[in-house]
């Protein structure tokens, strides 16, 4: 019996302590919640410093949520269970842009405002919004800056996540597409690293080990950028040129120490900001901008401590 | 296996009989120190000691989160995101109820997943117009490719002796690769569009069909541990294997069946699967087998074997859920979640150790 007793208690104790340590902001009239992609990604950490610094200025709540793992498994309870919480609305970055339809299509459905923040799904005509970096534009810069970097020869490999995410499928698309416009420049097959920075790093000791030739390497995340700079630097190498997707703590300390040569930089914070914005227009029921795209900038050793540079990069914390 | 000598004046079925008899004896006991009906044999203590325990955790959530929590859509949706993994932890309650151990589950899962769509999309063609005659080769192809490596695990651990945790833990390995290879690392996401329809649709229009098909799976399973020989068989030898081989048991070909049995119950979840998410997902299922087996020894079953119900399992199978579902609609931060569900699954195998200490000291 005491065990049982001390059980129950255990578990209440867990969930008041979980409390006191949650995210909850300010009270108000609507509640907003934030559907990050994966939790602890720097990228969705600084969206989120963004979305709750235009919550506090709108006068709205903002609850942050998300799973602990890229993948729609996961993250189709989360979103079930915000549904179910019935905030006014949502913003979300869908793992999966089919898998999701129908969760998210059931919470439209229930009258939440839904934006996509991010990734979005194939269908997004019941989104209020899609705010998203110019992806595909970003995968051109990216292979431009490249190709400069490594004399515009040689081969380059292109480290991915998984098929089927918007965003770095749009990343990839673009970086082929500049790509095809190089003709002396041999694009390796895509690697896949389902977002664990440990693939990422084998991957690229394996394709040094089979391309001595390899010239350049593009890693299409945060995750996956540091995965590479960990496999350049376990080989020794400092001939491969990278250019890495995302600028979160990590990426700029290598990009300072020369391991990475060049970072394409979102503006998380600015996605954060404009989810929240457009979402409140919404529940006030003004008009939408469907479609946004966010700015993006190439990050060198030179220009990354440049004051119009500093909002570029990703926090790991949001103080 | 010894053989069976017939005495003077007994046929060999009366004398294996007398051999079976210490275990239908023990099997006795058991079944009367909970009162010996049927209903008390399918529900053990321990089942319902952790059914007090969802029943505290929904009622705390519900005072919590009033009018959000204990909704319907809440319970349905939770339901139907518990519903492929009860179909494995059955499979995994009969495999620990032997003592022994199925890692491989979750990507048993996923090259199953991956077969039956290959199969069902194949010759590059875009299956989703495709009728219900491919769906049910897209069936049969999920179970035979989730037989298949049952089977494997089976002929590993029962034949080549390998310890279970080490035979699954290299079964999960293959069957991962395999998938990858199969599919290129690429999710398939044409999938003949009734099953996506079949994934979402309800009876009476409040339960899911994977719900319902997921209980069902659940009370056959119930039925067949606890009221027939193949499952008196399977707690007989998570029991004393010894026992049960001198006792005329063929161990080695149960302990295939039941291998067998859990990797086809994966190949089943694998179409479940397909059918909610309309795609492989491949990069997921990672920690299916530890969720599983978490479920399953949250529900009362022994790590060594010999006890085993799935009620247990199931009510296993939806405290983390439940815990998880609760904390999201609160809005706390995501990773007390895990730290909740850790803390259960120790306290839940810490009484049960308790008990049986307890037990055995009468």
């Amino acid at each position: 019996m005491r065990i049982r007793t001390v059980t129950m208690l255990g578990l209440a104790l867990i969930t008041v302590a979980a409390c006191s340590g949650s995210t909850a902001t300010t009270a108000s009239n609507y509640k907003l919640t934030l559907i990050q992609g994966v939790a602890g990604d720097p990228f969705y950490v600084t969206m989120a410093c963004g979305a709750q610094a235009e919550a506090t200025k709108e006068g709205v709540t903002l609850n942050i949520t998300g799973g602990n793992k890229w993948d729609a498994t996961v993250q189709k309870p989360v979103i079930d269970s915000v549904t179910a919480a019935k905030p006014d609305g949502v913003m979300v970055a869908p793992d999966d842009s089919k898998a999701l339809l129908a969760p998210l299509k059931a919470m439209s459905d229930a009258g939440i405002k839904v934006t996509f923040v991010d990734t979005q799904l194939d269908d997004t005509s019941f989104a209020v919004s899609s705010i998203a970096t110019d992806n595909s534009g970003g995968g051109t810069l990216a292979a431009q800056t490249l190709a400069t970097l490594i004399g515009d020869k040689g081969s380059v490999l292109v480290v991915n996540v998984d098929p089927g995410i918007s965003t770095t499928d749009a990343r990839v698309q673009g970086f082929n597409d500049e790509m095809k416009k190089h003709p002396n420049i041999t694009v390796l097959d895509v690697q896949y690293t389902h977002d664990d920075p440990t693939a990422a790093t084998t991957i690229t000791t394996s394709i040094l080990a089979a391309h001595p030739d390899l010239a350049g390497v593009f890693a299409t995340n945060v995750q996956n950028a540091e995965g590479v700079a960990t496999g350049l630097k376990q080989a020794n190498n400092t001939v491969v040129k990278t250019i890495a997707f995302d600028a979160g703590p990590k990426q700029i300390e290598d990009l300072n120490a020369g391991i990475v040569q060049g970072l394409i930089a979102q503006d998380p914070y600015g996605i954060g900001v404009a989810g929240v914005q457009q979402t409140v227009l919404a529940l006030k029921g003004q008009a939408t901008t469907k479609t946004i795209q966010t700015s993006l900038a190439a990050l060198t050793k030179d220009n990354v401590n440049n004051a119009d540079m500093q909002k570029y990069l990703y926090k790991a914390t949001c103080s | 296996m010894t053989a069976v000598q017939p005495t003077r004046g007994q046929s060999i079925r009366s004398a294996v009989a007398v051999r079976l008899s210490p275990v239908v004896a023990r099997w006795n006991a058991f079944a009367q120190t909970r009162g010996g009906s049927v209903v008390a044999r399918m529900f053990s203590t321990n089942a319902a000691w952790i059914l007090l325990l969802l029943a505290f955790l929904m009622l705390l959530f519900n005072y919590l989160a009033p009018g959000k929590f204990l909704t319907e859509f809440n319970v349905r949706t939770m339901a139907t995101n518990v519903s492929v993994l009860l179909v494995i932890a059955v499979g995994e309650t009969f495999v620990m109820a032997t003592g022994g151990i199925d890692l491989s589950v979750g990507y048993v899962l996923l090259f199953s997943g991956v077969t039956s769509a290959q199969v069902m999309n194949w010759g590059g063609r875009d299956s989703t117009n495709y009728g219900w005659d491919i769906v049910l080769l897209g069936f049969i192809v999920a179970l035979g490719s989730g037989f298949a490596w049952g089977v494997l695990n089976g002929l590993i651990v029962a034949k080549a002796k390998v310890p279970a945790l080490i035979a699954t833990l290299g079964t999960l390995g293959m069957s991962w690769g395999l998938a990858e290879i199969l599919s290129n690392g690429q999710d398939l996401r044409y999938l003949p569009s009734i099953m996506g329809d079949m994934g979402a649709s309800r009876i009476i229009d409040k339960i899911p069909l994977v719900v319902i098909v997921a209980a069902i799976v659940a009370v056959i399973g119930s039925i067949i541990l606890s009221l027939t020989r193949f499952g008196r068989y399977t707690l007989a030898i998570g029991s004393n294997q010894e026992a049960a081989r001198r006792a005329g048991i063929n161990v080695d070909r149960h302990l295939i069946k039941v291998y067998a049995m859990s990797g086809t119950l994966a190949g089943f979840a694998a179409f479940m699967n397909l059918a909610i998410f309309t795609t492989t997902t491949i990069s997921g299922h990672a920690n299916d087998n530890l969720q599983a087996i978490a479920a399953v020894v949250i529900g009362g079953t022994s790590l060594v074997g010999g006890v085993a119900t799935i009620a247990g399992t199931t009510i296993g199978i939806c405290i983390p859920m439940v815990l998880f579902s609760g904390f999201t609609i609160l809005g706390l931060q995501s990773f007390w979640r895990d730290v909740a569900v850790g803390a259960v699954l120790i306290l839940a195998v810490y009484t049960d150790q308790l008990r049986r200490r307890r037990r055995e000291r009468h």
